[in-house]
């Protein structure tokens, strides 16, 4: 992870809450979609939000692409939005398994489904660890044609500070399916997490 | 006598969780390790009776270690405490020879009442 300040045993701290966390949405999304999950240690990184749009325009720019976005907030200043992004291409491959239409309406309701299940149980899972609970904002989809992802994602990140960059990748059993979990969060909250992590670790 | 205990975690702070959910009479010699290749060489060397083992870890994962175990016959107890929770994972474990499951974090409730099951504390 790039730094901003944080430990090796801050990031150690923060990397294992996250594993726990990562754990209890792939079980989630495990059942919903009936099939088992491989899982892989979600690489983190924070870093700053305007670098946002540039790292992701690659993967995502000249794709047919989704973003899924959620407000999250709890005590002791936490609070952010997590964005969940797709290729449309990974998915479809979702849809079919689902037993969707491709291009189908509701599609993008499933879209809005896994990233609600992906987000929350994530986030929630996160919370508890930090004793904290969360409350969340209802999502917002906003899909691409092709070209407009890095403008949806500038206007998304505009107005927080920092980003953590959760990079998720599952193996399904017959498919792989990829998809990129952003957390936004304001300034203050950089030195809120350190001090939540630092807390941990003086426990142990 | 102190039972010769391995804990393997890549996670400093899973390892310090196991630690600290152990009650204080268990009377244990503790070794570490950070993957499933360290874990290995470990078991190979020495005789240890108790393995708290990390499924998804860097090198040799805990069902890469569990296989190992189990083909090579090495003596030992395994409990798994795993981020990875679904039921079929479980199933996989235990077919593995471990002796339980249990979702991490790992606490003093999970781990006593495990340890208790099998008289090792």
């Amino acid at each position: 992870m790039s730094t901003l300040g944080f430990s090796e045993e801050q990031r150690d701290c923060l990397q294992e809450i996250i594993n726990v966390a990562m754990g209890l949405a792939s079980d989630k999304l495990a059942r919903f979609l009936n099939t088992f999950v491989h899982l892989q240690v979600p690489s983190i990184a924070l870093v700053g939000a305007s670098h946002i749009p540039a790292e992701f325009e690659s993967r995502y720019q000249d794709t047919e692409a989704a973003l899924v976005s959620q407000g999250f907030f709890g005590n002791e200043g936490v609070r952010g939005e997590a964005i969940v992004l797709y290729q449309m291409e990974n998915a479809h491959k979702i849809s079919a398994l689902l037993g969707y239409e491709v291009g189908d309406v509701s599609e993008i309701e499933m879209l809005t489904d896994i990233s609600s299940i992906l987000t929350t149980t994530f986030l929630n899972g996160l919370a508890e660890q930090i004793e904290n609970s969360l409350s969340y904002s209802a999502p917002r989809v906003l899909s691409s044609v092709q070209g407009d992802m890095s403008s949806l994602l500038r206007n998304t990140s505009f107005h927080w500070e920092h980003a953590l960059k959760v990079d998720i990748s599952y193996q399904l059993v017959d498919h792989s399916f990829n998809c990129d979990m952003i957390l936004l969060i304001p300034g203050e909250a950089v030195t809120n997490i350190q001090r939540i992590l630092d807390r941990i670790l003086e426990d142990y | 006598m102190a039972l010769p205990v391995l804990i393997c975690d890549d996670s400093l702070l899973a390892r310090k969780q196991v630690r600290k959910s152990l009650p204080e009479s268990f009377d244990a010699e503790f070794q570490t390790a950070g993957n499933g290749l360290e874990a290995l060489a470990i078991l190979r060397a020495q005789e240890i009776g108790l393995v708290f083992l990390d499924l998804t870890m860097p090198e040799l994962d805990g069902i890469g270690v569990l296989e190992a175990i189990k083909a090579e016959a090495i003596d030992c107890f395994v409990i798994v405490i795993s981020a990875d929770i679904q039921p079929e994972m479980k199933k996989r474990v235990m077919e593995l020879g471990a002796l339980a499951f249990i979702h991490k974090p790992v606490n003093e409730d999970k781990l006593h009442s495990i340890l208790k099951q099998y008289g090792l504390i």
